[in-house]
């Protein structure tokens, strides 16, 4: 009788081909994912903790209405300084939700499947955030909508050549898209949840919610056409968001600003500051509810790997900011980037190069991308690190641009700080919310990489199922 | 119209019996499955989904508009700096790219829910709650004469429970 030889698994290789050898089948996937959305006692204490900061940056905005813009720390002509920043951080953590849904969809990257879920969720409620800083940035925040163009019985219209205008378009169609991306996604796990559920207004709700999804083999086709349109177009919609935000300053004759590097920097930026808060998420989420047979030690490794790249285009483009200023030969750029790095601002400028150049190095180490415990520190340097590119990118070029007696210094109030921590309570009170009414994982996409029941043994059925993937060679 | 369902627990069960019911001709298919499987759009030979027409009209739609609004309000109400053409197409770009973005893709779930059949508010005949979770059903919609043949159809291919709807 024949034998037939299985190749060995190398359950330490992040690789496309990605298998969850400790998933079983469907109702196993659907029991423990499910199983997430019971509250508990930590997850209660972390909401309030969230909506405590969310009301510390609600009380600032008000005083700072009632006051005027000069509570903030601004310092003529250092007229942007921590809303920008922060707006700009925000933005790019809701960078990472659609290159992983929709990027690596089309690359047909594996590992995305148990993550982007979590990264969508992530993206929609960062952009949401990010959205109220120019908002909270205006000295009439009331007025805002005087950016969009709507007919009005002035005839006004918007200057259509202005940066702030084609912000304004590409948040808003970024955020549009990105909450109809994650809605559709969630429309067949609503009507997952929907047939799991006991109680009869819940169920009621959640009937709705799937609009009626049946799960035919007719709503699945254009299901999946639909999805992979959705991919098509928000590819190049991640790309086009923060360059156009990377306008905002490249468009101006400021030095520091006035580049072309602008938009593909900002880009590599805001993915690699949205994959480390993708990890600063995923990680405690895996572990609070032992989901580590569904987001594996493999996931993690390649996201990581993903990590390491962007954080080396970005410390490229660091460098090369260097190289132009001094290759371009304009005494104000030299001087300016010399103030940026070795003068005023030089503490900014080193944590930013340690956590976004050199602390991620460390990932070239494969037993450093398998220890999430590494990939959660990490991750809250990149988060950091990130911020301070921001700070070191708006606040040295205002505070020194090409006269002596503009030179000045800058330094945040408590109302900056109290608006920045109340950004984060806004983003994780709308994050816990999500995470205990809808699931943290996609269902059907897990499913889908999970082996179906088959009446006759398949040459695709894994035959070698194991409990647990092995975090290194030779663990067992 | 009346029906029998079957509830299969494999999946090469259920794509076997949709392959004789084609065969048989016994009445038309509506296939449930708690994931998209390939297996059965190779089995149900359905037709190509057209919610690509919609992205692409959709999306040239919203490019035309996004132009057209950039390069009418500016010529509307002229913001002129020396020598300087009112209108210019290459910062107008972003609009036209932008509102592709958000009407082709909008319109890509509009024609989702068309030719899907959602939102709906009551639930289909023959569909069960397990066919979210982990089995898949054949719905075999027919005259009365042929339900019988219909059942004896999808329990010799393994179905575990077949049942009659209307």
């Amino acid at each position: 009788m024949a034998t037939i030889a299985y190749e060995p698994r190398r359950p330490n290789i992040a690789s496309a081909n990605v298998q969850l050898p400790a998933v079983p089948d469907y109702e196993h996937v659907d029991d423990a994912i499910i199983a997430t959305l019971k509250p508990t006692k930590a997850w209660f204490a972390m909401l309030m903790t969230a909506i405590a900061a969310l009301g510390l940056g609600v009380a600032a905005f008000l005083y700072q209405v009632h006051q005027g813009l000069g509570v903030a720390g601004y310092n003529p002509p250092v007229m942007w300084g921590v809303y920008i920043i922060t707006f700009v951080f925000w933005v790019g953590i809701g960078h990472a939700g659609t290159l992983i849904s929709a990027i690596l969809f089309l690359f047909r990257a594996g590992f995305r499947t148990t993550i982007y879920r979590c990264a969508e969720a992530m993206t929609v409620f960062a952009v949401m955030t990010a959205g109220l800083f120019p908002i909270i940035h205006l000295g009439r925040p009331w007025k805002f909508f005087w950016l969009i163009p709507y007919p009005n019985w002035r005839l006004l219209w918007p200057q259509f050549k202005s940066p702030l205008v084609w912000d304004v378009f590409a948040i808003l169609t970024y955020l549009t898209i990105s909450s109809t991306f994650l809605y559709v996604g969630l429309i067949p796990d609503i009507a997952t949840l929907r047939d799991r559920e006991t109680n009869p207004v819940r169920k009621r709700i959640l009937a709705l919610l799937s609009f009626g999804w049946r799960n035919t083999e007719r709503e699945w086709r254009h299901f999946a056409r639909a999805y992979l349109f959705l991919a098509a177009v928000s590819t190049p919609l991640v790309l086009s968001v923060h360059s156009v935000v990377s306008f905002d300053f490249a468009m101006a004759l400021t030095p520091g600003w006035h580049t072309t590097i602008f938009p593909p920097y900002f880009v590599a930026g805001a993915i690699f500051s949205g994959i480390g808060m993708v990890f600063t998420i995923i990680i405690p989420i895996r572990k609070y509810f032992k989901l580590q047979h569904f987001v594996t030690i493999n996931h993690l490794d390649a996201a990581a790997k993903l990590c390491l790249a962007t954080s080396m285009i970005v410390g490229c483009a660091y460098l090369i900011e260097f190289f132009i200023a001094w290759y371009g030969g304009v005494q104000v750029e030299q001087d300016f980037f010399w103030n940026r790095v070795f003068g005023q601002w030089w503490w900014a400028a080193w944590i930013m190069i340690t956590c976004n150049m050199i602390l991620p190095l460390t990932l070239f180490s494969q037993k450093l991308r398998r220890n999430p415990a590494w990939l959660f520190i990490l991750s809250i340097f990149i988060n950091i690190g990130m911020w301070f590119e921001r700070f070191v990118i708006v606040v040295p070029s205002l505070s020194h641009e090409f006269e002596p007696w503009m030179w000045t210094t800058y330094a945040p109030t408590w109302v900056d700080y109290s608006i920045l921590i109340g950004s984060f309570g806004w983003f994780f009170m709308w994050f816990l919310l999500f995470v205990r009414q809808l699931p943290v994982i996609a269902l059907t996409e897990v499913k889908e990489i999970v082996p179906p029941r088959l009446k006759h043994a398949h040459a695709h059925t894994p035959a070698n199922a194991e409990d647990f993937e092995p975090e290194m060679p030779g663990d067992r | 119209m009346r029906g029998v369902v079957g509830h299969f627990r494999e999946l090469d069960s259920a794509v076997e019996a949709i392959e004789e019911l084609k065969q048989s001709k016994l009445g038309d298919l509506t296939v449930f499955t708690p994931t998209p499987r390939h297996e059965f759009e190779h089995a149900l030979h359905p037709p190509k989904s057209p919610v690509r027409k919609y992205m692409l009209f959709g999306g040239l739609a919203g490019c035309v508009f996004g132009y057209w609004i950039a390069v009418w309000a500016s010529n509307y109400w002229p913001l002129v700096v020396g020598g300087k053409a009112f209108s210019s197409w290459i910062p107008y770009t972003i609009f036209g790219f932008e509102v592709f973005v958000l009407v082709g893709a909008l319109s890509t779930v509009a024609g989702l829910f068309i030719h899907a059949g959602v939102p709906r508010l009551t639930m289909m005949v023959g569909y069960d709650p397990r066919f979210s979770r982990g089995d898949y059903g054949i719905w075999v919609e027919c005259s009365p004469d042929r339900l019988a043949a219909a059942e004896a159809l999808l329990r010799k291919h393994g179905a575990v429970e077949v049942r009659g709807d209307r």
